[in-house]
């Protein structure tokens, strides 16, 4: 989605106290702390505000289990039973204990813990995204690297239109074009054909289009990204120049120096934006009715299983936050000015 | 010892009265016009698309999109009297695309402007003030943007319930922490700027500085990423309407006319394809618009 | 001084080379024909302010402009003519030939390769050599240009060593294939003063021992009047003095341009009273898009007249050894 390329990697000076110094030796830790430690308050922020608004919800959990003919003795028992009678914070506090042990409590609609029903539904979401995540790393790399070859070039111009097309497309939009065109006319796959199958060759089949519909976007993001880095390398910095006048052959120069270089923001890109990727799911998956993460959770909004939608949302925003974790550490772990340190002499 | 010049014959190397041109004409002129037509024709598609939805109705009477007759049911595309079609209901296609058009255009810059609104007061606050005002606004964001922006829309419209005024609200709670956190960088990038340390220090007030230096200086940055925004508003919008948890009105958004035509996709897929080709438009005018926008003023 | 005319032709003969861009929808004509030579073994200043177009020229002689640029003109290396020549044509004889040393070592380095790897790499382009022959070349290259403790330097990055070393590696990069001629672009310019000397006192050394050709550009006419066996200034991208440093700098040197004189004058003294004021030349150097018709200093300089504006003075040889561009060039230009 467009929403990905906006979200650049927001380096933190800061200052490092004598304390940090003389605990941690290397830099990179240091940094790595650092940015733990800010992220708790968002991470209990995060906790928070789902619980909040999840229990903002009209409507009573225990009368929408027990359905509308239920007596009021039975949906008050179930009440206490469920812990509904107690204060907001005490059920916070409960939830929060819980999530802090891992177990995100029980669902609503089938009394299976929130725990296993996300087991269950989570590795075809993670196959799904794996498949979109490489897809579009790979083909956008190999575009971005050709295209940035030849600035303005007639590649170039054929895959920032191509790009273009995909940062502007409705991801479900896209789902439902892309299937029509690949499944109903041209009959390479089938839209309702859903599961993984027993082997690879049906799962990557199966899951070619919904992983189309999610890659499609980010192949745009990555390979517009890229290129204008790798162009803004060979363009503005110096030791460019300086690879040229060795005498170094373009591709060389264009791949080893340019290109390496760009890669940290795209890997940090990629981490940022963790949270966007796992978003699309949420759409992508009904559409071809996968059973995964996503689908469940809009199968259990609808059913208002608060519990369920809890878990699965702050599941989906821990991992955003990890995401940005990851994208601070990977960039302090590749930039070898902030591994080595420094050490002038 | 003199170094050897190249001709020993003439010392006197002639000038040259004016010089010819090393670089074309030709090239330069269409170096202008293609920056110009990159950021006019966007403009224009976005312009006209505007006029279609809510000025052409008034010159040429379409017909409301709720009446249709069952006569003319599921007409295909280039029919006479409509068209792009008709759908199930005989509704016209083209008239549901422009009162769909309205909503989406109503609600995507309805949501911009507030984001920008209060996003960019908080943001503002943020960037310029620092300190612990700046942690606190800034952990707030954080908490808000970690949840993906889908998933954060579709539980406030669960908690507010569905209606017109509730799903902005549900959009805002992206776009707001989204353009505060670009008002906030751009503020911090200015901030630094010495025409600002010397406003201060000729005791201008805060909020006087706020508004007539780092405002004015923030804004090109804002207008690029709002115009990226609204695209991304009204395919959020759309997204919900496509989930079936936005709003139930009789004219649909351009989002749930695409949910609409999902079952009948193998059998008329117009209903899909024609909207989804009409966001697409719309979204990628407004990118392009952006790029070309970023380009002339020099935006990162 | 009778001129010698050496036996040997020119290593570099340049000859109204020309470099414009188009920018924007404008053309900059940043060369407008140039012509120099230089000798083998000898050292050529180039000197002129930001924008006269000291450093696109020599980029141009490299090939290190960007596409779309369009150069003119004939520069011939040891007979070879390389305006015109194609990318890998011309980048047999880069780095191998011809090198080049620029302004900012924290720049133009690659951040995250190792130094000793970016000199192999230097050699590995031309020379068909094993990995560790490169890296004995490479280490010998540290050592040659005076880097303690060469084979520790050869595994670290840029960034742990400071600005001075930095640049030397930059000149052992340079140095890898033994070029003919080492092109010095502000190599000095970004180095505290003390560093300053250090490099190019090295630079003199090496060229000593490898008998190369260096041309070095600079906007400091002092390192011109130190170190410079010929010196070419430049303004608004053509040349308006060219003399041997002797002849312009020190005591029976005469100073033609208008320009030239202005640079001299605005070089600090210490022989000067306390609190005199620096005679600065005002102005500033013409828009390269839109240059005035006649003499390009004219706005600035403080004897023009009328023929000035009207017509270009031409870059003429008036007396021997010594070629100048200007109507009414100063008299007795005693330099300082």
């Amino acid at each position: 989605m467009a929403l990905v390329q906006q979200i650049q990697p927001q380096r933190d000076p800061g200052a490092r106290s004598g304390f940090a110094r003389r605990v941690t030796g290397s830099p990179a830790l240091q940094l790595v702390g650092r940015r733990l430690l800010t992220a708790i308050p968002v991470l209990l922020g995060v906790t928070f505000l789902t619980f909040v608004v999840m229990n903002l919800i009209p409507g009573n959990p225990a009368q929408l289990i027990l359905g509308i003919n239920a007596s009021p003795q039975a949906v008050a028992k179930l009440d206490a039973q469920l812990g509904l009678n107690h204060p907001f914070w005490d059920r916070y506090w409960i939830w929060l204990d819980g999530l802090l042990h891992g177990n995100l409590g029980i669902a609503y609609s089938n009394q299976q813990s929130v725990n296993s029903i996300i087991a269950q539904y989570l590795p075809i979401t993670c196959w799904l995204l794996l498949y979109a995540l490489v897809g579009a790393l790979v083909l956008g790399i190999l575009v971005a690297v050709l295209a940035a070859r030849k600035p303005n070039g007639i590649f170039d111009r054929l895959s920032l239109a191509v790009s273009m097309i995909g940062l502007s497309f409705a991801p479900y939009a896209l789902a439902l074009c892309a299937g029509w065109l690949f499944a109903v006319k041209l009959g390479w796959f089938h839209i309702i054909d859903n599961s993984l199958g027993n082997d690879p060759f049906t799962a990557i089949k199966n899951l070619t289009l919904p992983a189309l519909s999610i890659g499609f976007g980010l192949f745009a993001v990555y390979s517009r990204l890229l290129r204008a880095d790798i162009i803004e390398q060979m363009e503005r910095e110096d030791y460019i120049v300086t690879a040229k006048a060795k005498g170094v052959s373009p591709w060389r120069v264009l791949v080893v120096h340019a290109t390496k270089n760009s890669l940290f923001t795209l890997i940090t890109l990629v981490a940022l934006n963790l949270g966007t990727l796992i978003g699309a799911v949420a759409i992508i998956e009904p559409i071809f009715s996968l059973p995964g993460i996503g689908a469940e959770l809009i199968n259990a909004i609808n059913i208002n299983d608060l519990p369920l939608v809890e878990g699965i949302v702050v599941v989906f925003a821990l991992v955003t936050v990890a995401g940005n974790l990851l994208a601070d550490l990977l960039y302090t772990v590749l930039d070898p000015r902030i591994r080595y340190g420094r050490s002038a002499s | 010892m003199a170094a050897q010049l190249p001709d020993m014959t003439a010392t006197v190397l002639p000038p040259q009265p004016s010089l010819p041109s090393l670089v074309s004409g030709r090239r330069l002129r269409w170096q202008k016009i293609s920056r110009a037509l990159r950021l006019w024709v966007p403009a224009f598609i976005l312009l006209a698309m505007l006029f279609i939805c809510f000025v052409w109705p008034y010159v040429y009477t379409i017909p409301p999109g709720d009446t249709g007759s069952i006569l003319d049911s599921s007409l295909p595309p280039f029919s006479p009297g409509h068209w792009l079609g008709t759908d199930a209901n005989g509704v016209d296609i083209f008239s549901m695309l422009i009162y769909g058009g309205q909503v989406s255009f109503e609600i995507s810059l309805a949501v911009t402007a507030i984001g920008i609104l209060i996003g960019g007061i908080l943001g503002l606050t943020a960037g310029y003030f620092g300190s612990w005002t700046d942690s606190v606004l800034s952990r707030v964001f954080d908490v808000l943007i970690a949840f993906p922006a889908l998933v954060l829309v579709l539980a406030v419209a669960e908690v507010l319930g569905p209606s017109e005024m509730h799903l902005i609200w549900a959009l805002c709670a992206f776009s707001i922490p989204a353009e505060a956190r670009v008002f906030r960088g751009a503020t911090m990038v200015v901030r630094q700027s010495p025409y600002i340390a010397a406003a201060r220090l000729s005791g201008t007030g805060n909020w006087k500085i706020i508004f007539k230096h780092v405002l004015p200086n923030v804004i090109p940055g804002i207008v690029t990423f709002s115009l990226l925004g609204i695209g991304i508003i009204v395919i959020l919008e759309g997204a919900v309407d496509f989930l079936g948890l936005g709003i139930q009105i009789p004219q649909p958004s351009w989002g749930a006319m695409i949910a609409k035509g999902q079952n009948v996709l193998t059998a008329t897929p117009q209903y899909v394809l024609i909207p989804s080709i009409v966001l697409l438009i719309f979204v990628m005018a407004l990118n392009l618009l952006g790029d070309a926008l970023r380009e002339r003023w020099g935006v990162r | 001084m009778s001129p010698t005319i050496q036996a040997e032709g020119a290593l570099l003969e340049v000859e109204d080379l020309r470099v414009a861009f188009a920018v924007g929808g404008r053309e900059i004509r940043a060369v407008d024909g140039i012509s120099y030579a230089v000798e083998p073994g000898r050292t050529l200043a180039i000197i002129g302010e930001s924008g006269s177009g000291k450093t696109v020229g020599c980029r141009a002689i490299m090939g290190l402009l960007p596409t779309g640029t369009q150069i003119s003109g004939s520069a011939r290396l040891r007979g070879t003519e390389l305006i015109g020549l194609s990318d890998a044509q011309l980048r047999k004889h880069r780095g191998s030939d011809m090198a080049m040393v620029f302004q900012d070592p924290a720049r133009s380095l690659n951040p995250t390769m190792k130094v000793g790897k970016q000199i192999t790499e230097a050699i590995q382009a031309h020379r068909k050599v094993s990995k560790s022959e490169a890296r004995e070349r490479a280490t010998e290259l540290l050592r040659l240009v005076r880097i303690p403790a060469p084979e520790r330097r050869f595994h670290e990055y840029p960034h742990q060593l400071s600005g001075g070393m930095r640049q030397r590696v930059v000149i052992a990069i340079a140095l890898a294939c033994e070029p003919r001629l080492l092109i010095a672009d502000e190599a000095t310019t970004a180095l505290d003063v003390t560093t300053q000397a250090q490099i190019m006192e090295l630079l003199l050394e090496l060229q000593q021992e490898l008998g190369m050709a260096l041309i070095f550009i600079s906007h400091d006419l002092g390192l011109a009047a130190s170190y410079a066996d010929e010196v070419v200034v430049m303004y608004a991208g053509k040349v308006v003095e060219q003399a041997p440093a002797n002849q312009l700098f020190g005591t029976g040197g005469t100073v033609k341009m208008r320009y030239t004189r202005a640079l001299l004058d605005a070089i600090p003294h210490l022989e000067r009273p306390a609190h005199t004021e620096l005679p600065v030349v005002t102005g500033r150097p013409p828009d390269p898009t839109a240059l005035p018709p006649g003499c390009n200093f004219a706005p600035r300089c403080p004897a023009a007249a009328d023929d000035c504006t009207a017509k270009a003075p031409a870059l003429t040889e008036h007396a021997p050894g010594h070629r100048w561009a200007c109507w009414h060039p100063c008299e007795n230009g005693g330099a300082a």
